[in-house]
C-alpha cells in the first residue's frame, strides 16, 4: 500500500543530508565536549558550528543560543525562570500544552495570568494584549504560528508593545522557525522557542535564544553546560543535524514556499473542482497548513479511513488526538460545534509531489461521499 | 476478490490478541481497536486512579500487538455511551434492591451496537472479539454456540447481542482453550502473552461496588440507611447496614446469629428491609423474566427447554410460559438464589436460543 504522509506540522521526517550527517558524527564524533582532548575539541567544534548556523538562520549572535531537549523545555526555561508569585503573564488562549500547562502550574504558585483569545481570523488581537496589560506584567509570551491554524501572529507589533510597556516579550516559534523568515536583527525578542524535528531535523532537540542582557535561572542543575541552562552531556549528533537542518531550510525557504504555495492551490482548486464541500478556517497562514472542514464528515472517521489507506493527516494537535471532540481551538474561532467536528489538518510540506497531492484527493472524493452517509445515521 | 475486513476489539489482553492473530491467518483484513470505556476518577481530586479498565499499559498492549501483526489501531472514546448505557443502569438496579449484570449489557449495547455502527463508518464487514463462544452463520440467520472450553465458556454474557448484529460477528476463540490460546499467543510471541486474568468488573475498582455507588451518586446513597432485618414471618432479627450492601443469597456478613446459617432472600427497598431465611427456603421453583431476546422464534405459549440462571451454574430444565407481557419460567429442578436483576439465559444442547433478565418469583 502507498503511504503518504500529510501531518508535516506534527514532524517532519527527517532529511536524508541531515541523517547522513547524524550519523557521521554519532559514529566518528563521540568525545565529550568539555574534555581538553582532541576527541573533546572536535565534539566541541561540532556543538559551536552548529551554534553559528542557527544564529545565521536568525540574525542574531551564536551566544545567543542555548541547546536544549525541544521546544517545550525552551518554554518551560523561559515562563519557569522569568515569572515568580505575584508576577502576571499574558498569553494566548490557544497556545500549545507546553505553554498552556506550564502556565497553569505556575498558577498554582501564585503566577497571575491572562489568556486572550484568538479573533475569528485566528490572529492575536494588539489591542487585547494592551489592555490586559497591568503593573506586575512581567511577561508576554504569544505563539508565533499557531499549530492547529497555520495563523500567523503580528510578532513586529506585539514586540513593539512590550518594548513600549518595559515587558519581556517570549514567542514559541516552533511553527515558524524554518518555514518562514524570523530576522532578530530587526525585531526585538526576548526569547524565542525552536524544535529541530518540525524542520526536518531530529526530535529530541530544541534550541531557545536569549536576547544578550537576558537572564534566567537554571531549572535543572549539574555540569555547566549550556551557558548553566542546560546541564548534561550534551546530544551532539542532535545538535549537528538541528544546525544542518536549520541551515537548509534557510537557503532553500524561498523555493519551498514557492512549491508549497503551488501544492496548496493544486489541493484547493481540485476540491472545487470536484464539488467538495468545505471550510479553509482563517484567511492568512504559513504556507502548507491547511485546516478544513468537509461539510457533513466527522474529523475521526475521516483521519482513521485515510490512514486505513495510508494517507495520514490529523485532527487537532497530535498532542491532543483520541477522543472524538471538537478542536478547542477551532471552536475558539467561534464557528459552530457541529463545523469545529469536522475539522483536520492537512499540512503539506518540501518532500511532496503533485502525485502526493493527486493521491490524497482520489482518496477523499472516495470517501466522502460515504462518509456524509453514515454520520446521517450517527447523528 | 479483496479480502473481507474485520474490526477487532482489543483490550489489551491475550485473547482478543490472539484473535486478532487467527483471524489474519484465515485470511481477512483487520483493523484493531481499543473502546475507552471508563475512567476511574477519584470524586475529590479528579485525578485518574488506576482501575482494570483501560489502563495505560492495556492499551499499550493492544497497540504493540497490532504494530506486530502490521494491523492499524486505534483507540475510540466511548465514554459517554458506557456511562449512559451500563453505569447508570447499574447505580439504579442497586438503587431497586436489585442485582445487576453490566457485563451484559456492556456486551451488546456497548461493544455490539457501538462497534458495528463503528464498522459501518469504516466500511468493514465484521466485527470481532477475544470472547470464548462460538458464531454459527446459517443462511438466515446466525446463533451463539457454547465455547469448546467449557471452564471458560462466556456464551451467558452474550444473550443480548441483537441477532441481526450477530450475523456480522465472529469469534475466532470460540473453538479453542484457553490453555491453548496462551500456547498460541507464546508461540507467536505476542506480547500480551501472559497478561493476567481479568475476573473484576473492569469498572469497579478493587470490586468494591458498594465504594463505587458511593462515588458515583453520593446523595442517593445517603439515602441508603439502616434498616431492619426480617425473617420470614416478618419479624425482626437484626439491623442491616444499608440494603445496597446485601446480595440474594448472600451468608457471610449478614451480621445476625442463629444455630443454622442463614441467607439473605429477598432486599426489598419500599420499607428498607432485607428477609433471611434458611438454606431450604431458598429455592425457588418457578421465576419471571423481562426484556427477552429471542435468536429462535418466541415461544407462542409454551416452550421445553434448558436455562441457567447464573454464569456458570448447573441449569435445569424448564418450561418457558408465556403470559401477559412477561414469561413464567418453571424449573423442574428449583434453583437456589433466584436473583432479580441476574440474567436466565436458554440453551439446546450447546446453542443458545434466547435470554431475558429475571424478575421477582412471587
Amino acid at each position: 500500500m502507498k503511504k503518504i504522509y500529510f501531518d508535516i506540522a506534527a514532524t517532519t521526517p527527517v532529511d536524508p543530508k541531515v541523517a547522513t550527517l547524524m550519523s557521521h558524527v554519532m559514529t566518528q564524533t563521540f568525545g565529550n565536549p568539555s574534555s581538553i582532548h582532541k576527541f573533546g575539541q572536535e565534539s566541541h567544534s561540532v556543538i559551536e558550528r552548529a551554534r553559528l548556523q542557527l544564529a545565521n538562520a536568525l540574525y542574531c549572535e551564536p551566544g545567543e543560543i542555548i541547546f536544549t531537549g525541544g521546544g517545550s523545555e525552551s518554554n518551560n526555561l523561559v515562563l519557569q525562570g522569568i515569572l515568580k508569585s505575584g508576577d502576571h503573564i499574558i498569553t494566548s488562549a490557544y497556545e500549545h500544552p507546553a505553554i498552556l500547562n506550564v502556565v497553569e502550574a505556575l498558577k498554582v504558585k501564585g503566577v497571575e495570568a491572562t489568556l486572550i483569545n484568538p479573533n475569528k481570523n485566528g490572529v492575536v488581537d494588539c489591542n487585547d494584549v494592551i489592555s490586559a496589560i497591568q503593573s506586575n506584567t512581567k511577561l508576554i509570551s504569544i505563539m508565533a504560528v499557531n499549530n492547529e491554524l497555520g495563523t500567523i501572529n503580528p510578532l513586529a507589533k506585539l514586540s513593539e508593545i512590550s518594548v513600549e510597556n518595559n515587558i519581556l516579550f517570549h514567542t514559541d516559534a516552533v511553527q515558524m522557525f524554518g518555514k518562514l523568515p524570523i530576522d532578530l536583527s530587526e525585531i526585538h525578542i526576548d526569547f524565542l522557542s525552536m524544535s529541530a524535528h518540525k524542520l526536518y531535523g531530529p526530535k529530541g532537540v530544541g534550541a531557545l535564544y536569549i536576547r544578550q542582557g537576558n537572564k534566567l535561572p537554571a531549572i535543572l542543575h549539574g555540569g555547566g553546560q549550556e551557558n548553566d541552562l542546560r546541564p548534561g552531556t550534551e546530544n551532539i549528533p542532535g545538535i549537528a543535524g538541528f544546525g544542518l537542518a536549520a541551515q537548509l531550510a534557510t537557503e532553500k525557504m524561498v523555493t519551498n514556499i514557492k512549491n508549497i504555495l503551488e501544492l496548496e492551490k493544486r489541493f484547493l482548486s481540485a476540491l472545487t473542482e470536484k464539488d467538495i464541500e468545505f471550510t479553509r478556517h482563517c484567511n492568512s497562514h504559513i504556507p502548507g497548513l491547511m485546516n478544513i472542514s468537509f461539510h457533513h464528515v466527522q474529523s475521526k472517521p475521516l483521519l482513521m479511513n485515510l490512514d486505513m489507506m495510508g494517507v495520514a493527516i490529523s485532527a487537532g494537535s497530535a498532542c491532543t488526538s483520541g477522543t472524538l471532540k471538537a478542536s478547542k481551538v477551532v471552536l475558539q474561532l467561534g464557528v459552530s460545534e457541529k463545523l469545529a467536528s469536522e475539522s483536520v489538518r492537512i499540512s503539506l510540506g518540501k518532500l511532496h509531489s503533485n502525485d502526493d497531492v493527486d493521491y490524497i484527493i482520489q482518496k477523499i472524493t472516495e470517501l466522502i461521499p460515504r462518509l456524509q452517509k453514515t454520520s446521517e445515521i450517527n447523528v | 476478490m479483496s479480502k473481507k475486513k474485520v474490526l477487532v476489539a482489543m483490550s489489551g489482553g491475550v485473547d482478543s490478541s490472539v484473535a486478532l492473530s487467527l483471524l489474519l491467518d484465515e485470511g481477512y483484513e483487520c483493523i484493531g481497536v481499543t473502546m475507552k470505556l471508563w475512567e476511574n476518577k477519584d470524586p475529590i481530586s479528579n485525578v485518574v486512579r488506576n482501575s482494570n479498565c483501560n489502563t495505560v499499559e492495556a492499551i499499550n498492549g493492544a497497540k504493540l500487538v497490532c504494530d506486530r501483526l502490521g494491523v492499524h489501531h486505534y483507540t475510540l472514546d466511548f465514554m459517554d455511551i458506557f456511562k449512559k448505557n451500563v453505569v447508570d443502569d447499574f447505580s439504579k438496579e442497586y438503587l431497586a434492591g436489585r442485582t445487576p449484570n453490566p457485563c451484559v449489557r456492556c456486551n451488546s449495547f456497548v461493544k455490539w451496537d457501538t462497534l458495528l455502527r463503528q464498522a459501518d463508518i469504516f466500511g468493514i464487514d465484521y466485527i470481532s472479539t477475544g470472547h470464548y463462544a462460538c458464531v454459527q452463520h446459517e443462511k438466515d440467520a446466525s446463533y451463539l454456540l457454547k465455547g469448546a472450553d467449557t471452564l471458560k465458556d462466556q456464551s451467558y454474557m452474550l444473550w443480548q447481542i441483537n441477532p441481526d448484529a450477530l450475523k456480522r460477528t465472529l469469534l475466532p476463540l470460540g473453538g479453542i482453550t484457553k490453555a491453548k490460546t496462551r500456547e498460541y499467543a507464546k508461540s507467536r510471541g505476542l506480547e500480551t502473552a501472559q497478561t493476567p486474568e481479568s475476573m473484576d468488573l473492569c469498572f469497579v475498582s478493587g470490586d468494591d461496588y458498594s465504594k463505587f455507588l458511593n462515588e458515583i451518586m453520593p446523595e442517593k446513597m445517603n439515602l441508603v440507611t439502616p434498616g431492619d432485618i426480617k425473617d420470614e414471618a416478618g419479624e425482626v432479627v437484626g439491623e442491616h447496614t444499608g440494603f445496597t450492601n446485601y446480595t440474594i443469597g448472600q451468608r457471610k456478613g449478614i451480621g445476625v446469629a442463629f444455630p443454622e446459617p442463614r441467607y439473605v432472600k429477598r432486599i426489598n427497598p419500599m420499607d428498607n428491609s432485607i428477609v433471611i431465611a434458611r438454606k431450604d427456603a431458598m429455592y425457588a421453583d418457578h421465576c419471571y423474566a423481562s426484556q427477552l431476546n429471542w435468536f429462535v422464534e418466541p415461544p407462542i405459549e409454551e416452550m421445553a427447554t434448558f436455562a441457567q440462571i447464573r454464569y456458570n451454574s448447573k441449569g435445569s430444565n424448564v418450561t418457558v410460559v408465556k403470559e401477559e407481557g412477561n414469561y413464567r419460567i418453571n424449573f423442574s429442578e428449583p434453583q437456589l438464589a433466584v436473583t432479580p436483576g441476574q440474567s436466565i439465559v436458554f440453551y439446546e444442547d450447546n446453542k443458545l436460543i434466547g435470554g431475558g433478565i429475571i424478575e421477582v418469583n412471587s
